[in-house]
């Protein structure tokens, strides 16, 4: 350890708290996996990308055009229940008791909004004609957003668990669930943030 | 004071020592432990090998005698409709089922799902993966899309049919319609997730639990290969998963991401979407399947010459080279599809830039072998035979990634012959020098020398020919794929070339059958008990661990000291009276610490 770290204890215990070396083992593979996902969504992005530069307009003159409000509150929504995981993690590390549960519980209930807006948006959509089978424009939107409410689905179902089985008290394992399932929470926020600026806004 | 060597590496109290399981279910099925997950992935791909080398017998016999009775119960028990005869449908089936069970249910879980998880930890020291339970669920997900390929030709209509490479407008639910595709991509789809599992546990194993002087330039060359194709996976592997979604989705969910034409209602998507996406994960695929190999022929003929490998690090960072490079020319897959003429001339120039790490490791190899005292053992010439037919296959690739050629070239037979020469042949006998050469470690058994002797003669003999033949026939302009190629005049005059390279085939398949009679008589049968070091090689698994190896691998974890071709040095040979030292062992005298 460097002498400037040991100067200043406020800033060491928070830096070397967290990591044990199985938690690094552990956070390292999150970071492979979720670069594999990256590389997924990639894909999504690509085909896109591609089947947009083909069309001549967008969206088609006779389908519904995407509503801007919702899926915006929607990624107001996917970044507060980030923001909420990342005060569990610290008020874990800082020992709290019950807050962290509290802040778990407050990340699940905002991805099953999101959900509730998301399924909104799908509802309001298919009664103004827009189908999957309505041609690219149609398949990128249904497409898109459903793989992602996917991996929303999978967020909310394991913060939800988490919550509930988060005892008070000390101990590592729990810090460290807490830690990597908010690592895949902020990897679905980031992913839909960039849906909602190509998808919806572009 | 500075940190030391191994400083990322975990250190042995953070690998404590489990019992066995006592359950038959925890110790032989759901197992935790790698050296089982490795034999589980073994005897799938071996099985899957087995089929996929029983429907490449049946292309051939098209090819040799096309709108003929398939001989033997097998006709009449496969293409009981068409009264013993393969079918266009039928015909389309099998290339296509042979293509993607090679690939992604035999080569895939023999060299990365076997090899990876058997290799990985023991040969870095370890006890074992960095996550178990992910590496467990890793080969059980594996097994889904294995029972997701058979399900497939339980399909009504017929499995998959749009061949390996599964381009749609042929793919989609119009091209090729019926539960089978469907069943074959959401396999594909499995598979990849049970790849990226695995892979994550190899990438992160690797960087974390390599044992105290493990580092990074003492690594056996089989465990760069394998970590590298672990990076690859675990980065193009959801990009091929991307594509099977959407497919899958276009199938069934009435997408349009790759209909166009007449089928779509709106202008509709693109299919040429697809071969992008497709080819992406593509061509790092081919790498994917062919740096495990070599890895282990560079470790091999390191081992069988009793030599240091020639310039290790020069065959590190060329493999490294490799795999970086192989993610910028899969453009080289689709000249044909009306690529701009500028891009396609980058991606030329990139093709065969690639070629010059490919040529580092190739002559890395011959050098490590020159002046080598050689052992001719059963590995050492499988691991020979890769070196030819890569070779061949490498001096084709040329040809292929020259565009003009290329136009030429271009979805025929020599195309089919190329590939097979390199990711196909290359690393299926390696996966044998693999077998071979690790087999008593994993069993501590001996496998039969002589019978292995014959199967690899008739292996890389017949794979010349065989692909040789192929190799010819395309040059000569025969497209692949044809049903019945003869029917066109201008390919009327190949039908002899076509039915000897049959002929080869059926020998080569032939072959195999010696190996599997060796496979289960050793297993089964008495079998020459293998001896603690039979290769007398330092790698860790043959120094430092027991034939075969405890549950927890390694008693005490070992602290490396060299690197693992410690061949040939005259003071070890005078001191101990043998040409090889361990990686953890001592050298005899004063000598620097690390070499």
């Amino acid at each position: 350890m460097t002498a400037a770290t040991r100067a200043t204890p406020g800033v060491a215990t928070i830096a070397r708290l967290p990591t044990s070396r199985h938690a690094f083992t552990a956070y390292l593979g999150m970071v492979v996996f979720l670069s594999s996902w990256t590389m997924m969504f990639a894909g999504f992005f690509f085909a896109y990308a591609l089947v947009r530069s083909h069309a001549p307009v967008w969206p088609p003159a006779d389908q519904p055009a995407l509503p801007l409000l919702a899926p915006g509150i929607n990624t107001l929504v996917a970044l507060a229940g980030s923001a909420a995981l990342v005060l569990a993690l610290r008020d874990m590390r800082r020992g709290e008791r019950a807050r962290p549960a509290r802040w778990l519980g407050v990340a699940a209930l905002l991805g099953a909004t999101f959900l509730a807006l998301q399924a909104a948006v799908w509802v309001s959509l298919w009664d103004a004609g827009l189908r999957p089978d309505g041609g690219p424009y149609a398949s990128v939107f249904y497409g898109l957003t459903g793989i992602h409410a996917l991996h929303v689905l999978v967020g909310v179902v394991a913060l939800g668990a988490l919550a509930l089985m988060l005892r008070p008290g000390p101990g590592r394992t729990g810090e460290l669930r807490v830690r990597l399932w908010g690592m895949y929470w902020h990897f679905v926020a980031a992913v839909w943030v960039g849906l909602y600026l190509a998808v919806y806004l572009a | 004071m500075s940190e030391p060597v191994h400083a990322l590496s975990e250190p042995f109290e953070l690998q404590p020592i489990h019992p066995p399981p006592k359950s038959f279910l925890r110790r032989w099925v759901f197992s935790t432990d790698h050296k089982v997950i490795a034999r589980q992935f073994l005897w799938a791909g071996l099985l899957f090998l087995l089929l996929g080398g029983l429907l490449a017998m049946l292309i051939r016999w098209q090819w040799a005698y096309p709108g003929e009775k398939v001989p033997a119960v097998l006709g009449g028990f496969l293409f009981r409709e068409s009264g013993g005869v393969i079918g266009p449908a039928n015909y389309q089936t099998l290339f296509t089922s042979h293509g993607l069970i090679m690939i992604f249910f035999a080569i895939t879980p023999i060299l990365i799902g076997a090899f990876g998880n058997f290799l990985i930890p023991l040969q870095i020291g370890a006890r074992d993966m960095a996550f178990p339970k992910l590496n467990m669920l890793s080969f059980w997900t594996f097994a889904l899309s294995q029972v997701l390929v058979l399900l497939s030709f339980q399909a009504r209509l017929g499995p998959a049919g749009a061949g390996w490479t599964t381009y749609p407008p042929l793919s989609t639910s119009v091209g090729t319609p019926g539960a089978g595709q469907s069943l074959m991509v959401a396999a594909i789809f499995v598979t990849g997730v049970a790849t990226i599992m695995g892979s994550i546990n190899y990438v992160t194993t690797v960087i974390r639990l390599r044992a105290p002087g493990m580092t990074y330039m003492r690594l056996p060359l089989a465990v760069w290969g394998l970590w590298l194709t672990a990076i690859l996976n675990v980065l193009f592997v959801p990009v091929l998963g991307s594509a099977a979604l959407l497919l899958f989705l276009d199938r069934n969910f009435g997408t349009q991401f790759f209909i166009a034409g007449a089928a779509a209602v709106r202008g509709g998507g693109d299919p040429i979407l697809f071969q992008h996406l497709f080819w992406i994960f593509g061509h790092p695929e081919v790498y994917i399947l062919i740096l495990p190999a070599w890895g282990v022929v560079g470790d091999l003929v390191s081992f069988f010459a009793r030599k240091p490998a020639f310039w290790y690090r020069g065959t590190v960072w060329s493999m490294v080279t490799v795999t970086v490079m192989s993610a910028i020319v899969y453009g080289h897959h689709m000249y044909m599809t009306g690529m701009n003429p500028l891009l396609g001339k980058g991606f030329m120039a990139l093709t065969l830039l690639i070629s010059v790490p490919a040529m580092v490791l190739f002559i890395d190899w011959l050098l490590t072998l020159w002046q080598g005292s050689i052992r001719t053992t059963v590995p050492m010439l499988f691991t020979l035979g890769v070196i030819f037919v890569f070779g061949l296959g490498g001096l084709t690739g040329l040809f292929l990634g020259d565009i003009s050629l290329d136009l030429y070239l271009h979805d025929t037979m020599f195309v089919v012959g190329h590939f097979h020469l390199t990711m196909a042949a290359a690393s299926f006998l390696a996966s044998f020098a693999a077998i071979y050469f690790w087999f008593p470690k994993m069993f501590g058994k001996q496998l039969d020398q002589r019978l292995g002797k014959a199967h690899f003669w008739i292996s890389v003999v017949g794979i010349t020919l065989v692909f040789g033949g192929q190799l010819v026939a395309g040059y000569a302009g025969q497209q692949r794929r044809l049903y019945d190629p003869f029917q066109y005049q201008f390919l009327a005059h190949l039908r002899g070339l076509n039915r000897w390279t049959s002929y080869f085939a059926f020998t080569l398949a032939a072959g195999q059958l010696l190996f599997v009679w060796n496979w289960f008589a050793t297993l089964f049968g008495k079998g020459r008990p293998a001896g603690e070091n039979p290769w007398q090689v330092g790698t860790l698994e043959w120094t430092n661990a027991a034939t075969p190896p405890a549950h927890h691998n390694y008693d005490v974890i070992p602290t490396v000291l060299h690197g693992p071709h410690e061949f040939a040095d005259p003071a070890v040979r005078a001191a101990l009276g043998r040409d090889w030292l361990g990686q953890a062992e001592r050298a005899p005298g004063p000598r620097e610490a690390s070499r």
